[in-house]
């Protein structure tokens, strides 16, 4: 069958991606650091509602110094985090020391990050380049090192120890020569880098690699781009969210990441795609593929079937679980249904696109929402209530796209389970 | 210790959460002796050193993880099935659950 095939090929695509361990690492580490980013942001949140009864309160109970704290050290400093929660998953990948490569990875990471002398002789280490600016060095640098370290341990290049010593002792003397080799390339790449025009690595990347293609992920098209081949992947049946994240997390933590560090500053929002949690927010309400509006017309079905499946979906819809959805409809493989799989996603982000160009929303400000926070609850804690009603509205949008389609399942539905009921009459009588 | 213990992996671990509910309510319902719980991929690897398992189910969505599994799992015997994708959608609990053990 042509669309059996179609569905296996694009399985082992989608599973090469998943496998992959470079970014199966780069997704675990981000994913990590998940803890620390929301501590940060709830301390931001805090720290800058717009209260005016709450800021003087602040203020004068002293408390405005410390508020500020978290988000200076957790997100502004986010590469360092990073940096060891990428290594520490590339190591583990491969069944080795994660702790020892985060830590080996972090120490080359200052490495290659410029330190200076303030005029009373403090030696200071600048954060320009441990927070969202040096997001891919970090991602770099702690795929690099991971990979090292598996390499050297993988070569068994230990120092040797004497049979006597205790296995703790020799275990960590066989993180050493990863040590040693990563601190003498990492001077190498740091006199390297210090000849040419960008002085340091981080200049590098950030100009050649990490702005260019931050900006391109923010563009529009790009985005409508990616949320359309995820709704095309998980119309075959495959986690599309889950596959395409793994591609677009550097960049779209990126987005997310400057923005909250503008939002965090006072200063103006410079992204209106921040990343994932523009698509949780917006694109993504009810699920991939913006199924609430088809779960709440399930609930008014007339078919019995569709019905509780209405009964089951919508609590898990609010929160942004549409599987029930996707393989109880079903959705997948569902030709019949493809249209609005496609169109509700693009009309919605489109839409809010549209509206956060306009100013009618403010920009979202970053604040990485975990995946199940519920509509109205994200959108109030992304960027106000001008951001929860568009979401409701989107909502009710994405019922009238669903609709039509809507109304043509269940008449077949309602068709089908008449079907069933004379032919149980008809056993009965030649029983 | 229960009879048997299976795990389901999915992607985040949530939608296959509701499944497990459904699931150790049929078993309650015939009288079975099983242990159910759901995590996401990430952290399944970790699961399978630390616990007994014995039998993985897959949500369909992340059927592309089956060779994975199977691979990981080659020298202990472990079943890996992915879950159809018709009780999937309505959480037939009890459906899965006769599947698993039937394995």
């Amino acid at each position: 069958m042509g669309n059996q095939d179609l569905q296996e090929k694009i399985q082992i695509i989608t599973s090469k991606v998943q496998d992959n361990k470079y970014i199966a690492s780069i997704s675990k580490g981000l994913s990590s650091m998940m803890p620390i980013i929301l501590a940060g942001a709830i301390f931001i949140l805090l720290d800058s509602l717009n209260f005016d009864f709450w800021q003087s309160f602040l203020v004068q109970t002293g408390l405005k110094e410390f508020t500020a704290i978290p988000s200076a050290v957790t997100l502004d400093m986010l590469s360092i985090y990073v940096v060891f929660g990428v290594a520490n998953a590339m190591a583990r990948e491969f069944n080795r020391d994660g702790v020892a490569a985060g830590s080996i990875a972090l120490l080359s990471f200052l490495i290659l990050t410029p330190m200076g002398a303030a005029d009373d002789g403090t030696v200071f280490l600048s954060m320009q380049w441990l927070g969202a600016a040096g997001l891919f060095v970090a991602l770099i640098v702690g795929l690099a090192v991971g990979r090292l370290l598996v390499f050297i341990m993988n070569k068994e290049m230990y120092i040797r120890m004497p049979e006597g010593v205790p296995p703790n002792i020799s275990r960590a003397f066989e993180a050493v020569m990863p040590a040693f080799i990563s601190v003498f390339l990492m001077l190498v790449v740091r006199g390297i880098f210090a000849v040419t025009p960008f002085e340091n690595i981080h200049e590098f990347i950030y100009s050649i690699v990490q702005a260019p293609l931050t900006a391109l992920g923010g563009q529009w098209w790009s985005y409508l781009i990616v949320t359309l081949v995820m709704c095309i992947l998980w119309f075959f049946g495959i986690h599309g969210t889950l596959a395409v994240l793994g591609i677009m997390m550097p960049i779209w933590t990126t987005l997310g990441l400057e923005n909250l560090e503008a939002y965090q500053a006072g200063a103006e929002l410079p992204h209106i795609i921040t990343g994932t949690q523009f698509f949780l927010v917006y694109t993504a309400i009810g699920g991939t593929g913006a199924t609430i509006g088809l779960a709440a017309l399930f609930l008014g079905a007339k078919s019995k079937r569709y019905r509780t499946l209405g009964k089951l979906a919508i609590v898990p819809a609010l929160t942004g679980i549409n599987e029930p959805i996707f393989f109880g409809t079903p959705l997948v493989l569902n030709i019949k249904l493809l249209i609005p799989l496609l169109v509700a996603p693009l009309v919605t982000s489109s839409l809010a696109i549209v509206a956060t160009v306009l100013e009618i929303v403010p920009r979202l400000n970053g604040i990485g929402v975990p995946l199940g926070t519920p509509i109205i609850l994200s959108g109030i804690i992304s960027g106000g209530w001008r951001v929860a009603v568009l979401q409701v509205i989107l909502a009710g949008i994405s019922a009238l796209i669903w609709y039509p389609f809507f109304r043509l399942i269940d008449k077949e539905a309602v068709a089908d389970e008449q079907v069933e009921v004379p032919v149980a009459e008809t056993t009965e009588t030649f029983a | 210790m229960a009879d048997k213990t299976i795990m389901l992996v999915c992607a985040a671990g949530m939608s296959t959460s509701m499944l497990v509910k459904k699931m150790e309510q049929a078993a309650e319902k015939n009288g079975m002796d099983v242990e159910i719980f759901a995590l996401s991929a990430n952290e399944a690897d970790g699961k399978l050193s630390e616990k007994k398992i014995d039998i993985i189910l897959l949500g369909p969505q992340v059927r592309f993880m089956k060779a994975k599994f199977e691979k990981k799992v080659e020298d202990q015997g472990i079943p890996v099935e992915v879950i159809s994708m018709q009780d999937y959608g309505m959480m037939n609990g009890e459906k899965v659950l006769m599947t698993a053990v039937n394995l």
